[in-house]
């Protein structure tokens, strides 16, 4: 049996009763011995064995819910157990020979037991009561089940029949009273047929006959109305049931000794038996013929039980029980950038979306591939040709090529496919692919078409083969990962690890996970070993981040691991999953029914390890600040890996942040600790932290905590503090501590104190010795005299110089004396917010020499860039006209398409088709046809003077060619740069041109409102005039492109006429003659359609001057148009305020030539007022107007153009 | 057996040397080849020393094997690059007379004419091949520098009938699919990738080709590793430089020095070349415009 896959084997006497926990991985074995055994199959372990019987065991159930199971075995008896106490509760008593089975109910407390006295019995496990004893069979009753629903029960019985039993009268029965009208019980009393002891519990429904000896085992399809039954006559019957009737199906034949139990599969149209004869067999249900067979050598099977909700079936046999799947769970399936393809339970192939988080359709349908009831295993992707690879184990191992249709229009049949036998099939290049074929140890080099190019041997045993990296091979074998050339057919690299089952590349294709089952081994491309971890549970899948983190995931739970081997645990699994995808806080995966699926974690954990490890502090702090990352774990790691000053920023318990400032040495967050928590061994360990870097002050402080006056004196003595240490003296003397008295006396040099001291504690002959020792002979005298003593009593030792107290040379008391550099680190910086470059607010800008009050504007105005291009326009540029070029550019005519297939001859190069298939000027340029483009600009917008735009010239032609090393010796090929990246018609093509509007609008415009906003007004004119340079050549893709860029002409060229007005005005803005002109452009400066921040500007420094020269109506009426804007801020209260005091006084001082009732353009040449009505010409590419006498000149605004010169129209779409 | 099949033995110094690995191609051993094909290989080692810039070592090595066709071919060549083109020409020239069947003097002839702007005498000299795969990329190259796509598709179709696996053939395949464009400039990114990706053939040469594909696919991020790998392999590398300068203008960046170290690089190559030609072409153009000061 190719594809029975075993999870658990135990080794045990014979097994006869087996039962499966419903939710955890454990697994009941009731044995021949009287054992019962609890097994955890997942990891292999007997977790409690029950042994209360006597005789065997024959049959176990867990109780659905309750931590409960029930057993029932030779000694007559069913026991209720708890395995929480494990414990057996009670046992029940009544059965009168062997009790074969014992069945909890789905949902009632019953139990549910056959025996060998020829009775079926129901027994309340609650109060513990016998409620129903069923009978009529006339042998040994083998097995009895509840229905899953109804309320029917089956029997088999050696007296070759099976029953089924209606037990609806014990459920009315024993339900609660109020639910029995009276109707219902006279209809029980007359319509139910009582049996023979007039019990009308449980009566016989149907008698099923047609095995020709005893009966084993019986059960019920978990929907269908179906039974299966198990016989002494190596038979295994199908039944059917209608309400009234049952009838016999069909026969399973095939075991060649007594069938000792069967069940239907739970998900699958399938059957499964066992049999003395020491097969497993699986029917197809539908067809009753034999799927696979699975033989043991020496072990007849007893038992057979499947899990309720997982794919996972258990047999007893003589020697234990083995747990095993009929198929692997794992979906065949491929990650190919932002998709992947799988196959789903159907067998259809998917894709799904990690973008848009969709799943197609069913794109094919391989129904044919393999056998029908073998998955297939693995699925291989190319891009290139949309082809896959799968494989499946069915006749030891074939593989297919199908190319994928192009839209996924439902499961159609693949028409096209190629296949052969291997056992793992990938694709190593474009057009290549590789076939292993185990039995032969040899790898198939195949082309698309399916013909072997090459054949390799392989240079060990392999097991399987996985893609390598382009070209190579990775060959797994049990003991050795082999990297291996397909080109040079030659081992790159080997390396020792055991048993690998899966690899995963990451998404830069520099590292691959070497899955095994216990293993995560990481290896570089080159298969040098990064890492490597363990785990207990079964490892199942992994996938890489982005970031070069690896998760994977067991059994049980999603863990990461980092390239250095740091993991952890992210989330737990409720099921098994295989892990496809990760992106930000999704983990994409497939579920064992193969269907997508969208996890959440929480990245922040690897995240912050991974930023560690690469030292990017930027993203650390963000970490810190924008999360919550607490816990124990992470501020043991950050401990560990030698960042407490980073695991600091998480602690919150004063305790852990004491030690933690300690080990760092951050002395500041210690004191704050230690202060709080004032505990003596903690200001200990202050101290001589405090005392290593030098920092005397906290010593000082913790040794007067401490009370330590010894230390104290010494360390004022050692950093000269002399007032201090005399401090220190007094205090001694007033705490009478004569030692401490003596020791600073010394530390001072004072003699007299010494003596003083001596003589008070009657130690006169040493007072006498330090007077004499000093020469104070005076003193000795007295000494004596008062002590009564001669000199000759006191032993004089040799007296040398007298000591002399250390001179303070340096005062280091004053000042630290930092011993050792405990400077702060990045993160303390940056969360004290003192490193600039995290700051997010942009600095103020510098206000400008006129001090005209931007300042206040900068936050307005950055608010207002950002919307800039929803503000409609409300001129109708003239010249905008997107009509037909009259150059006859468009008349290519069609005799390039036919160009004759001479062999001689050179063609026309790709520039040529460019110029030949746009009229726009860019595309001219790109081509490198200056002539033309000239010609196009001149025609469409006056252009004359193309000197400026020679740097936008040279740039759109640089773009335009790439340069690819061919043939050794020869110059590069040259190849043309398209913006039409998926034309390939000739006539269609076009070229990349730099810069599009997309980053004029989002760099080059907000670059010139910064100018503006930062009242660099010489640099804004600038900036504005490269985007009108950057905009003359540019092309766009739409109708709403065209108008935006019309729209950013517009704007720039207001902006330059505005800070050109303002530049004129400041020239002359200290000549007190000029100040009519001054107050005029002032004004005009007013007049150009800013954005409003900046508008505001203008009018507050117009309003600023007028006041100031006394123009109090203008001033006035500049405040209100102020006010009008906006009403609230500083600068409304100071338009107020101007407004208030110039309606006062209401008259202007200087006449000036503005009128704010009329509408007027400003001139921008002269700088001058155009009244509406009068006439005047426009320059036509930027629309800018001016007095008729400038007709002819270059347009002062994009210096480019020619004022008033005829136009079509700037063009930038091709169509 | 064909000695460049992928069973043969010139199979690895014929992949390194169109992958630009010519250090590898130096270092490979000869002594162990069988004598039919020692000259072939020696061929090869003298055009990677001559492309890593020895090319007058080579003359001197060389000297008294002339009378071998392959070597007298390798010969003019080297003298061709040193700057000797007259003489290099003579030579070549009689050589494609006397041996017109040998492949070393097809392809090298072929290189040396087609420098001198003798393209159609060139592609006559490559006609007379028999199946060598270089003289088809050649021929290829060529076709495409005479913008003759349609012929150069042509040259490879044929190839690929009797040559499918050959690198020189996907090679060549890629050059026509990057003027052809459109799902062929992913096939061509296929093939670089591939050779730029794999262990025993990345090289800036190859590099600077899966850039060039990438940036036509207009992935310019992916190019722009690309182009950084190359640089790292090879600092200097002209055309990974040039791209590079393509590159940053398309996703309009400054040039910070790119052009400078080209120049340093490779004055004559001919982005520069093509730049300053344009330039002063732009200013005749634009002088044919007059301005109107304004007063």
């Amino acid at each position: 049996m190719q594809s029975m896959l075993t999870k658990f084997e135990s080794k045990s006497s014979r097994a006869k009763g087996i039962a499966f926990h419903p939710k955890r991985p454990w697994i009941l074995v009731s044995l021949h011995t009287s054992t019962i055994q609890l097994w955890d199959y997942r990891m292999g372990t007997l977790i409690d064995r029950f042994e209360e019987h006597d005789g065997p065991v024959r049959g176990v159930d867990f109780h659905r819910t309750q931590p409960l199971f029930v057993s029932g075995g030779d000694d007559y008896k069913i026991k209720v157990w708890s395995y929480q106490t494990r414990r057996c509760l009670f046992t029940l008593n009544g059965h009168l020979d062997y009790v074969r089975t014992v069945f909890f109910h789905h949902e009632l407390p019953w139990i549910l037991s056959s025996s060998d006295d020829q009775t079926i019995r129901i027994w309340n496990w609650q109060n513990r009561s016998l409620i129903c004893t069923m009978t009529g069979h006339n042998h040994y009753t083998m097995c009895a089940q509840f229905h899953p629903k109804e309320d029917l029960v089956v029997s088999a019985s050696l007296d070759q029949s099976v029953r089924v039993w209606d037990i609806s009268g014990l459920r009315k029965k024993h339900s609660a009273p109020t639910s029995m009208t009276f109707e219902d019980q006279m209809a029980r009393a007359n319509n139910n047929q009582a049996d023979m002891f007039g019990n009308t519990d449980a009566v016989v429904k149907f008698v099923l006959e047609g095995h020709d000896r005893g009966v084993n085992w019986v059960s019920f399809h978990p929907t269908l109305p179906l039974i299966i039954s198990a016989g002494d006559d190596r038979n295994v019957k199908l039944w059917r049931m209608s309400e009234t009737k049952a009838w016999e199906v069909d026969t399973c034949r095939g075991h060649f000794q007594n069938s000792s139990a069967c069940l239907f599969h739970p998900h699958q149209d399938l059957i499964l038996s066992v049999g003395e004869d020491k097969t497993i067999r699986v029917w197809d249900l539908n067809k009753r013929t034999s799927v696979q067979s699975f033989k043991r050598e020496n072990d007849r099977f007893w038992v057979i039980a499947a899990h309720p909700e997982i794919n996972l079936f258990a047999a007893g046999h003589d020697n234990g029980v083995m747990v095993f799947k009929l198929e692997r769970e794992r979906p065949a399936y491929a990650v190919y950038q932002n998709q992947i393809f799988f196959i789903n339970k159907e067998k259809h192939v998917r894709s799904y979306d990690f973008n848009t988080n969709t799943e197609s359709p069913s794109i094919l349908s391989l129904k044919k591939l393999g056998s029908p009831w073998v998955p297939p295993r693995t699925l291989s992707y190319n891009p290139a040709e949309r082809a896959i690879l799968v494989t499946s184990p069915t006749d030891g191992g074939t593989y297919e090529l199908i190319n994928l249709p192009k839209d996924a229009s439902g499961a159609v049949e693949p028409t096209d496919t190629r296949r052969g036998t291997g056992n793992a099939a990938v694709f190593v290049a474009r057009n290549r692919f590789a076939v292993f074929n185990v039995s032969t140890q040899t790898i198939d080099i195949k082309d698309l078409s399916n013909s072997t190019t090459k054949s390799i041997k392989t240079p060990t045993t392999v097991n399987d083969v996985y893609f390598g990296g382009t070209g190579c091979l990775l060959l797994c074998s049990p003991t050795v990962v082999i990297l291996y050339d397909i080109q040079q057919k030659k081992t790159i690299a080997e390396l020792a690890v055991a048993g690998v089952k899966y690899v995963v590349w990451s998404n830069d294709g520099l590292h691959a996970a070497l899955l095994s089952k216990h293993n995560v081994t990481i290896v570089t491309k080159a298969l040098e070993q990064v890492s490597s971890l363990h785990e207990t549970i079964r490892i199942k899948s992994a996938t890489w981040d982005d970031a070069g983190v690896l998760l994977y995931s067991t059994l049980n739970h999603i863990k990461y691991t980092l390239l250095n081997g740091d993991n952890g645990i992210i989330r737990t699994l409720d099921e098994t999953v295989y892990l496809t995808k990760v992106k930000g806080r999704n983990v994409y995966c497939l579920d064992r029914q193969a269907k997508p699926k969208v996890l959440n974690i929480d990245p922040t954990e690897y995240r912050f390890k991974m930023a560690l490890v690469k030292r990017n502090y930027d993203e650390m702090l963000q970490i810190i600040k924008n999360s919550n990352l607490v816990g124990q774990s992470i501020i043991s790691y950050l401990q560990k890996k030698g960042y407490p000053e980073i695991a600091l920023q998480f602690v919150q318990d004063p305790q852990t942040r004491f030690e933690l400032a300690i080990e760092c040495g951050n002395l500041e967050v210690a004191v704050e600790m230690a202060k709080e928590l004032d505990r003596p061994k903690l200001w200990g360990r202050l101290g001589a932290e405090a005392l290593s870097q030098g920092n005397h002050q906290v010593v000082e402080m913790t040794y007067q905590k401490l009370r330590s006056f010894d230390k104290l004196s010494f360390l004022y003595l050692v950093t000269g503090d002399k007032d201090k240490l005399n401090r220190m003296a007094k205090i001694a003397q007033h705490r009478s501590d004569y030692t401490a008295m003596f020791q600073n006396a010394i530390y001072l040099g004072d003699v007299e104190t010494r003596i003083q001291m001596f003589k008070e504690i009657d130690l006169y002959p040493l007072a006498y010795v330090t007077a004499k020792a000093h020469g104070l002979t005076e003193e000795c005298e007295s000494i004596l005299e008062a002590s009564g003593l001669t000199e000759d009593q006191i032993k004089l030792p040799t007296i040398g110089a007298p000591i002399t107290p250390a001179r303070t040379i340096v005062p280091t008391y004053q000042k630290n004396w930092p011993l050792r550099v405990a400077s702060q680190s990045f993160y303390e910086k940056a969360l004290l917010g003192q490193v600039e470059s995290m700051t997010l607010e942009d600095q103020p800008a510098d206000s400008g020499p006129s001090n005209l009050g931007f300042e206040d504007e900068v936050d307005e105005s950055k608010k207002f860039n950002g919307n800039l291009m929803d503000v409609d326009t409300e001129e109708d540029g003239g010249g905008w006209d997107m009509g037909d070029e009259d150059l006859g550019l468009e008349e290519h005519g069609d005799e390039f398409v036919n160009v004759e297939s001479e062999t001689a001859g050179v063609g026309m190069s790709e520039a040529e088709l460019w110029a030949r298939n746009s009229p726009i000027a860019a595309d001219h340029v790109a081509a490198g046809s200056f002539e033309t483009a000239m010609q196009l600009l001149n025609r469409q917008v006056g252009a004359v003077n193309f000197k400026p735009l020679k740097p936008r010239f040279l740039e759109i032609y640089q773009a335009s060619k790439t340069y690819l090393p061919a043939s050794a010796g020869l110059s590069p090929l040259v190849n043309y740069v398209r913006r039409t990246v998926d034309e390939t018609d000739p006539r269609k093509i076009l070229p990349v041109i730099p810069r599009d509007l997309e980053s004029i609008r989002t760099v080059e415009l907000q670059k010139g409102f910064s100018a503006m906003k930062a009242n660099n007004l010489e640099e804004g004119v600038e900036i504005f005039r490269n985007v009108l340079h950057t905009l003359i050549l540019t092309t766009v893709q739409s109708k709403s492109e065209v108008e935006e860029a019309k729209k950013i002409i517009q704007t720039a060229t207001e902006y330059i006429i505005a800070m050109s007005i303002e530049l004129e005005r400041r020239g002359l803005a200290n000549d007190d003659s000029q100040v009519k002109r001054n107050l005029e452009l002032a004004s005009y400066f007013t007049k150009p359609t800013l954005e409003l921040p900046h508008r505001q500007i203008a009018l507050m420094s117009a309003m600023k001057l007028a006041y100031q020269k006394k123009n109090h109506v203008l001033a006035a009426h500049f405040a209100s148009r102020i006010l009008a804007n906006n009403s609230q801020g500083k600068g409304a209260d100071n338009a107020r305020k101007i407004k208030a005091a110039s309606e006062r006084s209401g008259s202007d001082a200087v006449e000036i030539e503005y009128d704010q009732f009329a509408e007027f353009d400003i001139c921008a040449a002269s700088f001058t007022p155009i009244y509406s009505g009068q006439p005047f010409v426009k320059d036509p590419f930027t629309g800018a107007k001016y007095h008729p006498k400038f007709k002819g000149e270059l347009c002062r605004v994009s210096q480019v153009t020619e004022i008033g010169a005829p136009a079509s129209g700037l063009r930038l779409m091709a169509q | 057996m064909d000695p460049f099949s992928s069973e043969g033995e010139l199979l690895t110094i014929h992949n390194a040397f169109h992958s630009g690995l010519y250090s590898t191609v130096i270092d490979t051993d000869t002594s162990a080849l069988s004598p039919a094909n020692v000259i072939a290989a020696r061929v090869y080692v003298f055009r990677a020393r001559i492309a890593l810039g020895q090319a007058s070592d080579v003359i001197a090595e060389l000297e008294g094997e002339n009378d071998v066709p392959d070597l007298a071919a390798v010969t003019a060549f080297a003298e061709y690059t040193e700057g000797e083109k007259v003489a290099a020409v003579t030579a070549i020239e009689g050589l494609v007379e006397s041996a017109s069947d040998n492949a070393t003097v097809q392809v090298l002839g072929a290189t040396v004419l087609q420098r001198e702007g003798r393209s159609d005498e060139a592609l006559a000299v490559l006609a007379k091949h028999q199946g060598s795969l270089e003289a088809v990329a050649l021929a290829v190259q060529i076709r495409l520098s005479q913008n003759r796509l349609d012929l150069a598709i042509k040259e490879v179709s044929t190839a690929k009938r009797w040559a499918q696996d050959s690198l020189l053939v996907n090679l060549a395949e890629s050059w026509v699919g990057l003027r052809v464009g459109g799902e062929k400039y992913q096939q061509a990114y296929y093939v670089y990738e591939e050779l730029a990706q794999a262990p025993g053939s990345s090289t800036a040469r190859t590099l600077v080709g899966q850039a060039v594909a990438e940036l036509h696919l207009g992935r310019i991020e992916e190019a722009e590793v690309a182009l950084q790998q190359a640089l790292q392999k090879t600092p200097a590398d002209p055309d990974a430089l040039a791209n590079m300068l393509v590159l940053e203008t398309i996703s309009g960046k400054e040039d910070a020095g790119g052009m400078e170290a080209l120049r340093k690089a490779d004055p004559a190559h001919p982005l520069l070349v093509d730049l300053d030609e344009k330039s002063s072409l732009f200013d005749r153009a634009a002088a044919k415009y007059t301005v109107k000061v304004g007063a």
